[in-house]
């Protein structure tokens, strides 16, 4: 078998945990808060392009130009109501409070949508093309990885060239600071939480044709989304981006070679050993924050 | 005056003792209500529900106490220790998943509280000669015995492995591998996956450059869609697919008409069957649930209707054990006796079926 075939599969894969670990870490970047409802964020993603399909009959690519301000507006409240409270608070509230909310929204989604996963099936869920050498690609894999590049390519703009983006870069490098430059940094947490939890929906929005909707789908990307911060370095965006990626090739790779009994081992083996060679993550500034 | 009303009281209750029978009995039944495998969880509770309706047309009235163990093994043994010690219970119906039953069982004999375990594959639960488990269901050989018979007609030679590394999984793949060899098919892949990832096509390629004559499949509801989808995108054909039982067996899987088409899976129980009431049972529960019952609903039913017949009149722990030993029924479900049999006790030698999915509907093709 092709050694090009796990390689491919693994980037496109990847793609999708590099959408959820941008989010997160962006967050973290701006707020110095680990956020806990992530993956319940990402299911509300799923549920979303799932309703945006079978009731308004919309694709569940093109879903994403209702699911991305609706996210963000969603966001954007959770920080102005519940998560500016504890920004100045110890690490555990924080945690505390975002696994909470995440609870809240993984058990309301079991009371109103049933245990039953959902599936989504469109016309293309199961659809492939192939190239030379036996190799075949996934075309909702690879329409996901191509929106992903589109949306990281403007969110990069976004914080580049304009002067929010840039603000909130300013924030992000040193909250005191930034305030002293008359930057509004309480307006900044807030759109920083609003682009992640947009970021999280994306993802699990653009994941939701290929894998199945359920409430507590969002706990195993959770962990993932964290190991590609931690690997990334928390708080770089470039940093989550290139993490996602390098998670996807590692698991198809391992499950390729190896056995998918043996995949998560390699993955954490492989983080462990970024952990301590460079503690900052790889594209982490060193010396930390405080 | 009183003493006369008294004694024509108690004379009564000699006459007609049915009437002025005590407290219906206690009977516990632990299911996975939420968790993972909440979804064939329903189908069990939908089941039972529907026994207690028919057993109180017919008079015998129980009271059950539901607990759910949410598929975790920890849980099940909670509430079991809680159905026995604080309810009082003289017997328990469940839990769902192998895992939880195995752990259930290895305790049942200490509370000596009768178990009957509805739909649980994993052998073990009934090899240990526990002395207060019953099991209606047919084991983890069963499954891949009976896919294997269908297919030998067509003389494979190669088989692929390919399942969810839980207690079910695994168990019924080393029977599958024990059948495989008494049949001479050799094993060219065998991939063990960890349940709910997204991206199962490195394991499935693995598969297909094997090129297997069949591939067996043991996967929980969602990922037998997710499984079969990225198969037939990656262009994995095998002569057949076989899948044993939970997540093939589902109304939702069989609905997937592009990538359910043609597969085969064993199951414990279909509508179409020749077993007394099991059409009349698939008519009902479908105007009742809107929905077809799978194998779950039934094996469900049909252990909660011989757990609380026999408990009403057996009315303590000890002496339902001997009850459920010594009987016999007849029902949805075929003939049942509780017997000991090979390495088994208390086992019902249930026969499985093959169902193979033809436009979206089961049909069932084994026995013929």
């Amino acid at each position: 078998m092709s050694f090009l075939q796990p390689l491919l599969s693994g980037i496109l894969t990847g793609g999708v945990y590099a959408l959820a670990g941008i989010g997160m870490s962006l967050v973290f970047g701006v707020m110095n808060i680990s956020n806990f409802a992530h993956g319940d964020l990402m299911m509300l993603g799923m549920y979303m392009a799932y309703f945006a399909f079978t009731l308004l009959h919309i694709d569940p690519y093109l879903s994403l130009v209702l699911i991305i301000p609706t996210a963000f507006f969603f966001g954007f409240m959770l920080e102005k109501l519940f998560i500016n409270r504890v920004i100045h608070h110890p690490h555990q509230n924080q945690i505390l409070l975002t696994i909470g909310l995440g609870l809240i929204m993984s058990n309301t989604a079991l009371l109103a949508f049933t245990s039953d996963p959902k599936i989504l099936t469109t016309t293309y869920s199961s659809s492939a093309f192939n190239l030379p050498g036996d190799i075949s690609i996934s075309l909702p894999l690879l329409f996901s990885f191509l929106i992903t590049c589109v949306i990281i390519s403007i969110l990069y703009l976004f914080l580049a060239k304009t002067s929010t983006g840039m603000a909130l870069r300013a924030t992000s490098q040193n909250r005191e600071a930034a305030q002293l430059m008359g930057i509004n940094v309480a307006k900044m947490s807030a759109i920083a939480f609003g682009i992640g939890t947009a970021l999280a929906a994306t993802a699990g929005a653009l994941i939701a044709p290929t894998y199945y909707i359920h409430p507590l789908a969002g706990h195993s990307f959770l962990l993932k989304a964290f190991t590609i911060c931690v690997l990334g370095g928390l708080g770089s965006v470039v940093g989550a981006g290139v993490g996602g990626i390098i998670i996807g090739v590692v698991e198809a790779m391992s499950s390729t070679y190896l056995s998918t009994d043996w995949k998560d081992v390699i993955v954490f083996v492989l983080f462990l050993a970024v952990l301590l060679l460079r503690p900052e993550g790889l594209f982490g500034k060193k010396g930390g924050r405080s | 005056m009183k003493k006369i009303f008294l004694s024509l009281v108690a004379a009564a209750m000699l006459v007609f003792p049915a009437l002025v029978q005590a407290a219906p009995v206690k009977i516990g039944f632990i299911n996975s209500i939420t968790g993972k495998e909440a979804q064939i969880g329903e189908n069990l509770t939908n089941g039972a529900l529907m026994a207690l309706e028919d057993l109180r047309a017919k008079h015998i009235e129980v009271e059950l106490i539901k607990e759910d163990d949410g598929g975790d093994p920890k849980n099940a043994l909670a509430a079991y220790e809680k159905l026995v010690t604080r309810d009082g219970v003289i017997g328990v119906v469940g839990p769902y998943t192998s895992g939880c039953a195995n752990v259930v069982a290895s305790r049942a004999d200490q509370y000596k509280v009768p178990l009957l375990v509805p739909a649980a594959a994993k052998e073990e639960i009934t090899m240990k000669g526990y002395k207060f488990v019953f099991r209606l269901n047919a084991p983890a050989n069963v499954y891949s015995k009976v896919l294997m018979d269908a297919v030998k007609l067509f003389k494979p030679k190669t088989i692929a492995y390919v399942y969810a590394a839980t207690d079910f999984g695994v168990s019924t793949v080393k029977t599958a591998q024990e059948n495989a060899l008494k049949m001479g098919l050799k094993e060219v892949a065998n991939e063990k996956y960890q349940q709910g990832q997204p991206d199962y096509r490195p394991s499935l390629s693995k598969v297909k450059a094997a090129n297997p004559d069949l591939v067996f499949l043991v996967s929980y509801d969602a990922d037998a869609i997710l499984l079969m989808r990225q198969a037939r995108e990656i262009g994995l054909t095998p002569k057949a697919f076989l899948g044993a039982g939970a997540g093939y067996t589902t109304a939702q899987f069989a609905q997937q008409t592009d990538i359910s088409n043609l597969v085969v899976s064993a199951t414990q129980w279909t509508d179409d069957v020749n077993w007394p009431g099991a059409a009349n049972f698939g008519l009902r529960y479908k105007t009742k649930f809107a929905k077809d019952p799978s194998y779950h609903a039934a094996c469900a039913y049909e252990a909660m209707r011989i757990m609380v017949e026999t408990a009403s009149k057996a009315r303590s722990a000890v002496k339902l054990r001997s009850a459920l030993k010594t009987g016999s029924w007849n029902g949805i479900l075929g003939p049942v006796k509780f017997e000991d049999y090979g390495s088994f006790t208390n086992q019902n030698n249930h026969s499985m079926l093959v169902q193979q999915i033809q436009n979206g509907k089961y049909e069932t093709v084994y026995p013929a």
